[in-house]
């Protein structure tokens, strides 16, 4: 069975490319998120194998959502989507609880493997 | 012998022992000016490579070069045996000595051998060392070099050594992903560079720690490989010798020992081995060869888009998956063949040191010139083209930046002035800065002088960096007072310009008064294949390559406002210029979606918001370079062919400022 994905960003093109990446490397996209609050609302409900989550959102951050979504389950297992210079972001989100990053641009092969590395 | 086809060899790995020998010196003037530390490295290295250089020359037949190598091998034997102190007329004739062999080396190469005097320098080197045979064949003393650039950290527990892949994006983020997940299987006592440091991404691709653990190597190494963007590990202590940190002297002679001693069996425990290391073994390659790949790639890069588009249409299941495979292959080899091209900026910037000392010598000037960055890599045929613009702007800083002593004394400065070169990668692109704290640009001069030559309207009194930039970038503009052997012909900042955007980057200048000018260059990372954002306005197509593209997003209405007659868009606390590319390429204004979307772009120092009714998505695209159409837009900087078969305009997106 094919791992299930909610993917957490606020640009529609965002989304819709790293749908494509995972789609194509065979995961079922379950959900899409695009405020941090509705991240978590959505981890409940669907309770996906992968998380992505963007940094920077409005309506509470990338980060927060992961702390919230982590106190819910401990094993959440998500990814970080990063723009170049969010080195401290980045960190403070792992500390959170996050099990890897990728940086945009994205280049599929670079996602799939950090992907690989976040459900190992 | 047949020598011929070796004298590409020859000539490519003589700079390359050049540079190093410069490089050498100006660490033997400084310390014989007393403001270094003399160290043994810096004639060993030199020794080094003159030996190097006197066995090729021979090999190859070539007389003058071998002969003048061996008498700067006589007088370096002398340095080192402690009979010559190093001071300036050793260095001095060094220094000459050293561009008389390239000057051989260059001449040989190109067949005119007979045209190489070295009269003169050899009778200067044996004023100081009296004709006598040298030990010719004694092996060079292996100088402190190491495979690993950091110190092993003191303290118990097993020694660790780890070197991230050279594009690892965030390298400090992923040195914390890798302590974390040591932590996960031991204590990790101590950390070189420090923790705080790391997380900077102040340190180069190693670093080192020690972990107390009852782990076995094997799981050690396995967890570092497992956290990803891993080149090499090495659990265990060092090999005797081989533990001081690398230092920069004689990067280009002593690659091929320290790839040697990677491979070394004798290395500790860890279980991978030689074999899994990619840095193990290499060849030497033909930069021709590398092109042709990079072309093919390109070629097949086309075609795989087209596949793709034709296997979406005909609904084959399992033929999309066949080309889902191969197109995964495709990209994989591509980006294979890219990393394959790409080198230090070191191997052009070594060269720079020694072409400030002159520029200043012969000025009169005091320098203190800083290279930073240097281990950052490039496309070596981008680094190639861009040696020439950074000449540009290290001898404009110099010549006209850059005050005398005198006057900087009187400016209440330093008399020494600051000149900063520096390379960063900045995700798809590297940034490259020529900065000085000189006197900066005279702009009331640049404005009188526009004026004066129609380039702008009379009444202006003042002029934003952006202009200051694209006036100084026209061709023949110069406010230098005199024309020197240096610049001040008014080719500099136009050649600058015009070099880099076709090479697709963009040039950017801050210039404030009495205080310096910086020049930051923004470079993609590869000549041929972009990563582009296709967008769409009205039916046509333009590619924005992803060097200059920061986010994409959704253009809302209440986001832009006026600002001084000029719309703006207001985004995360930044108040960007909006810039529409439908006016840009001046399509009317019909028609336009409900909701358009907004690319911010990156200008070198600055951004702005591209608006264009739709995006398509990203592609890798080749570039084909077009000709300027006379009266043409200039805001191109070439075409493509996109995967359906349709040609598209590359933005240049430098010009739209």
């Amino acid at each position: 069975m094919s791992h299930t994905v909610l993917i957490c960003d606020d640009a529609v093109f965002m989304r819709t490319m790293v749908g494509d990446i995972l789609q194509q490397a065979g995961f079922e996209v379950v959900g899409e998120a695009e405020t941090g609050v509705q991240a978590v609302e959505r981890y409940k409900q669907l309770k996906p194998d992968l998380v992505t989550m963007d940094i920077v959102m409005p309506d509470m951050g990338g980060i927060d959502a992961v702390r919230e979504i982590c106190k819910f389950d401990p094993k959440a297992k998500i990814l970080m989507c990063s723009a170049m210079g969010q080195q401290a972001l980045v960190v403070e989100a792992l500390q959170a609880g996050a099990k890897d990053f990728v940086v945009k641009p994205f280049q599929p092969s670079r996602v799939l493997e950090a992907v690989q590395r976040t459900l190992g | 012998m047949n020598t011929s086809k070796y004298a590409d060899l020859f000539l490519t790995e003589g700079r390359e022992y050049l540079s190093a020998i410069n490089h050498s010196l100006l660490a033997l003037e400084r310390a014989a000016r007393g403001e270094a530390e003399p160290s043994d490295d810096a004639v060993d290295a030199i020794f080094r490579a003159v030996h190097t250089i006197k066995g090729m020359s021979a090999t190859m037949g070539y007389a003058a070069v071998a002969e003048l190598s061996h008498e700067m091998e006589s007088l370096l034997q002398r340095v080192r045996g402690g009979e010559l102190a190093i001071a300036a007329p050793v260095t001095d004739v060094l220094f000459k000595a050293a561009d008389a062999l390239e000057h051989g080396i260059e001449e040989s190469v190109a067949g005119r051998a007979a045209a190489v005097d070295t009269r003169e320098v050899l009778s200067e080197l044996r004023g100081f060392a009296p004709v006598l045979a040298v030990e010719a064949e004694r092996a060079p003393s292996p100088a402190a070099k190491a495979a690993w650039s950091v110190a092993a950290p003191a303290g118990e527990g097993k020694l660790v050594r780890v070197r991230l892949a050279h594009d690892t994006p965030l390298r400090g983020v992923r040195a914390f992903i890798v302590v974390q997940a040591l932590r996960r299987i031991g204590d990790v006592a101590s950390v070189e560079p420090p923790l705080d440091a790391l997380h900077a991404d102040q340190f180069g691709r190693d670093f080192a720690l020690r972990l107390v653990t009852t782990a076995t190597d094997g799981d050690i190494e396995r967890t570092v490989r497992g956290s990803g963007d891993v080149a090499a590990v090495r659990v265990g202590e060092d090999k005797t010798g081989l533990a001081q940190p690398a230092t920069a002297t004689g990067n280009g002679l002593t690659r091929e020992e320290t790839k040697a001693e990677l491979v070394d069996p004798a290395r500790g425990g860890g279980g991978g081995g030689g074999a899994g290391d990619p840095r193990g073994r290499s060849v030497r390659i033909e930069l021709s060869r590398l092109d042709s790949l990079m072309d093919l790639i390109g070629e097949l890069m086309i075609t795989r888009g087209r596949l793709q588009e034709l296997s979406r249409r005909d609904g084959d299941a399992e033929l999309a998956e066949t080309v889902t495979q191969a197109s995964r292959l495709i990209g994989d080899l591509r980006d294979e063949i890219i990393t394959s091209r790409m080198v230090p900026v070191w191997q052009v910037f070594d060269r720079f040191p020694r072409l400030v000392r002159d520029a200043s010598h012969s000025l009169g000037k005091q320098i203190d010139f800083t290279v930073e960055g240097k281990d950052i890599e490039l496309d070596r045929s981008m680094l190639d083209e861009v040696g020439e613009p950074i000449v540009h702007l290290l001898r404009n800083a110099i010549d006209h930046g850059i005050e005398s002593p005198a006057e900087r004394i009187a400016a209440g400065k330093p008399a020494a002035g600051r000149l900063l070169l520096s390379a960063a990668r900045d995700r798809n692109a590297v940034v490259i800065r020529v900065s000085d704290d000189g006197k900066g640009i005279d702009r009331e001069r640049v404005l009188a002088k526009a004026k004066h030559a129609g380039l702008i309207d009379p009444s202006r009194v003042e002029l934003s960096d952006a202009e200051l930039v694209r006036i100084i970038a026209k061709p023949g503009f110069s406010t230098a007072e005199q024309v020197t052997g240096l610049s001040g012909r008014g080719v500099g900042v136009d050649a600058v310009t015009t070099r880099v955007r076709l090479l697709g980057g963009n040039v950017d200048l801050r210039s404030v008064r009495g205080r310096g000018t910086t020049v930051t260059l923004r470079l993609p990372l590869t000549l041929a294949i972009v990563r582009a954002i296709l967008a769409r306005v009205a039916n046509e197509q333009y590619a924005i390559p992803t060097t200059h593209v920061r986010e994409t997003i959704e253009l809302q209405p209440h986001a832009v406002s006026m600002l001084r007659g000029r719309e703006v868009l207001l985004h995360r606390e930044d108040v960007l210029p909006l810039i529409r590319l439908r006016s840009v390429v001046g399509l009317p204004a019909a028609n336009l979606p409900e909701l358009e979307q907004a690319v911010i772009v990156e200008l070198a120092d600055k951004r702005a918001a591209l608006v264009v009714d739709d995006l398509i998505g990203q592609q890798d695209i080749v570039v084909k370079q077009v000709d300027q159409v006379r009266n043409g837009l200039r805001c191109f900087s070439g075409a493509t062919i996109l995967s359906n078969g349709a040609p598209a305009l590359i933005l240049d997106v430098g010009s739209l400022s």
